[in-house]
């Protein structure tokens, strides 16, 4: 709609209270900036060792992290953040299609409840139920010695393998969602078209239902691959110190070393990393997006 | 008529004769779960009774509860503040802690040299960093009478160690190699030559809990309160005092610049030192007292870690100054997170 064909005081007349309810948003937005301006102010600043003060001003902080050391934990959560976004679709995809196109109200409710339910729960809860699961005496290496399939327990927990389990059981209820309203989007008369062509349900699934589903599957990407760059209780517990990502690095250097000013370097650093990831994930998928936007 | 009289005068002689204090609240910083409820339980059960004044927590990690005490310097939002000997530095390096009157905590006389920690913080309660584990998944020939004993081969994969603090272990590496954590450099290679051992770092007293309770790291520096509590849940664990000393850690209090309650400050610390509250301290968490005269059951008394004679507080702690603690726990965490961890 052209808005100039309303005159201002037209547009707030049918719109009655939009400025009062914008009131709390930029509220919001005043506070997060404040906190987002103190975090670069610090991130600029030298530590005194022994006090919370912070020094004078320094890059220091961030010619710092060329270390190999936080070089290698900026990369890991990369890596780790790229393999949960992908199992999460992978593991979603179909789920969410099931959860859509299913006809069984049971299968749409079973479906519904176990990937919505963990997110009711706490992260803690869900990481510390994981590391009952995956630890030495746990469910996984407890079964698969009584199948006489193993011999001596996995080595699950602490381990890059252990801490995706556990991140991909907190992105996928996000994700699942965001792919069944993409696949819910599309019109099931495009699918008919393409059987009534003599396309096989494979064909018509790959060449029609998934390319029409890009918007969802590029904001499931991107959204799980944010959420998991925010890890913390998932990597700090089933990580047990070994695997490391940004966000313990920061909790370490803050609260273990009182290192704040290094910290909040840390955080900026993580945070335009995620943009600059975001940025290139929807530039490589942009042309899936195109599709999708039918 | 008399009886109203009588009944008059009787509730007038109690309102007269009830403690000063019956209005006023004293605000608690401290750590929270258990650790506030040991405080309830003995501390505050013993200031309520002399001085009949009310009590409120608030509570918070040590580092969280440090920042905002910053934020709200000269009003702050606490009058007492529990907090670990080296961050009680911090406190008193920012200003925020007040220079105490010893004169007004009568119980401290009875103090053991280690627990006056500065002029503006005391200790309340002792534990001990050492080395427990669990005798059923350790060799039965490693007895850990001595720290070297951790950097046994047998032992691959089976250690874990704190990663918010690694000060325990920088100090004894050094003193392994015949120095002091002043001069810590000395058991860097020491140290790195630990690394097999490692399974996990834990990053709280609940992990490393689970860790020795499912098995996964049945080899721990660790907390000796916490070791006594898993005792308790029926997990069978031993707590070793190597020759070299347990690495000592004292949980200490001050009061806080600009409290307004300043004088019910002095009574709750001087509760604190109360031999019988010592007593209590020990007997439900099994953290050493910090007075010479409390009276220990025999059965805790003779626990490794909790300290009753000055022999003991000499031969079996291995003390890190705290105020160089202070200053160097970033610089050795970052050590330890360069070359051990990762």
């Amino acid at each position: 709609m052209d808005n100039s064909a309303f005159p201002l005081s037209a547009r707030s007349r049918r719109r009655p209270f939009f400025r009062l309810f914008t009131i709390p948003a930029v509220l919001v937005a005043i506070v997060f900036t404040i906190a987002m301006a103190a975090i670069l102010q610090y991130s600029v600043r030298a530590q005194i060792p022994g006090s919370l003060d912070v020094g004078g001003f320094t890059l220091a902080n961030f010619s710092a992290m060329l270390r190999p050391l936080y070089a290698r934990v900026f990369a890991d959560t990369v890596w780790l953040c790229l393999l949960t976004a992908v199992i999460s679709l992978v593991l979603g995809y179909p789920l969410a299609y099931a959860l859509v196109r299913s006809s069984n109200v049971a299968v749409k409710s079973f479906i519904l409840i176990a990937t919505v339910t963990p997110l009711f729960l706490g992260e803690v809860v869900r990481t510390y139920s994981w590391i009952v699961v995956l630890g030495n005496t746990g469910f996984v290496n407890s079964v698969l010695i009584k199948l006489g399939i193993i011999v001596q327990p996995l080595q699950l927990l602490f381990t890059v393998t252990g801490v995706t389990i556990a991140l991909v059981h907190v992105t996928l209820p996000v994700v699942v969602i965001m792919l069944a309203a993409a696949i819910s989007h599309i019109d099931p008369d495009y699918e008919r078209a393409a059987e009534s062509l003599g396309a096989g349900p494979l064909r018509i699934f790959f060449t029609v239902t998934l390319p029409l589903s890009g918007p969802g599957i590029v904001a499931g990407l991107t959204t799980a691959f944010a959420w998991t760059f925010s890890a913390f209780a998932t990597p700090q517990l089933v990580g047990g110190g070994k695997v490391n990502m940004v966000s313990n690095l920061v909790y370490q250097l803050g609260f273990a070393n009182f290192n704040f000013p290094f910290a909040a370097a840390l955080c900026v650093a993580g945070l335009l990393l995620t943009y600059l990831s975001i940025f290139l994930m929807r530039l490589l998928l942009r042309p899936m997006e195109k599709v999708g936007l039918h | 008529m008399k009886r109203i009289f009588v009944a008059s005068a009787a509730l007038t002689a109690i309102l007269w004769t009830a403690p000063a204090f019956a209005a006023e609240k004293l605000v608690i910083s401290s750590w929270g779960g258990s650790w506030k409820e040991l405080i309830e339980q003995t501390v505050v059960k013993k200031f309520k009774a002399d001085t009949g004044a009310d009590v409120e927590f608030v509570t918070g990690g040590t580092i969280d509860r440090l920042n905002k005490a910053k934020l709200a310097k000269g009003n702050p939002e606490s009058d007492i503040t529990f907090t670990t000997s080296h961050v009680g530095w911090l406190y008193a390096n920012d200003g925020l802690f007040e220079t105490l009157d010893m004169a007004k905590i009568p119980n401290a006389k009875s103090l053991v040299e280690q627990a006056k920690i500065s002029p503006y913080h005391l200790g309340s309660w002792a534990y001990v960093y050492t080395i427990v584990y669990r005798p059923d998944l350790v060799p039965a020939d490693i007895k850990f009478d001595s720290w070297a004993d951790l950097w046994k081969p047998e032992l691959k994969g089976k250690l874990s160690a704190p990663d918010f603090d690694t000060s325990h272990l920088v100090a004894v590496a050094a003193k392994l190699e015949g120095a002091d954590a002043a001069n810590w450099e000395k058991g860097n290679a020491k140290l790195k030559a630990l690394k097999p051992n490692f399974k996990a770092y834990y990053a709280n007293d609940a992990a490393s809990q689970q860790l020795m309770q499912n098995g996964e790291a049945p080899v721990q520096v660790m907390l000796s309160m916490n070791a006594y509590y898993i005792a308790s849940q029926g997990i069978k664990v031993n707590v070793a005092i190597p020759k070299e000393g347990a690495v000592l850690g004292i949980d200490t209090v001050g009061i806080m610049k600009g409290s307004k309650h300043s004088d019910l400050a002095y009574k709750f610390i001087n509760a604190l030192l109360d031999p019988d509250v010592q007593k209590e301290i020990a007997t439900v968490k099994k953290g050493s007292p910090v007075v010479t005269n409390a009276k220990l059951d025999p059965d805790v008394a003779k626990l490794p870690g909790i300290f009753t004679t000055p022999e003991q507080w000499a031969k079996e702690t291995l003390v890190i100054d705290h105020k160089l603690r202070a200053e160097k726990t970033g610089e050795w965490r970052k050590w330890f997170t360069e070359n051990v961890i990762n």
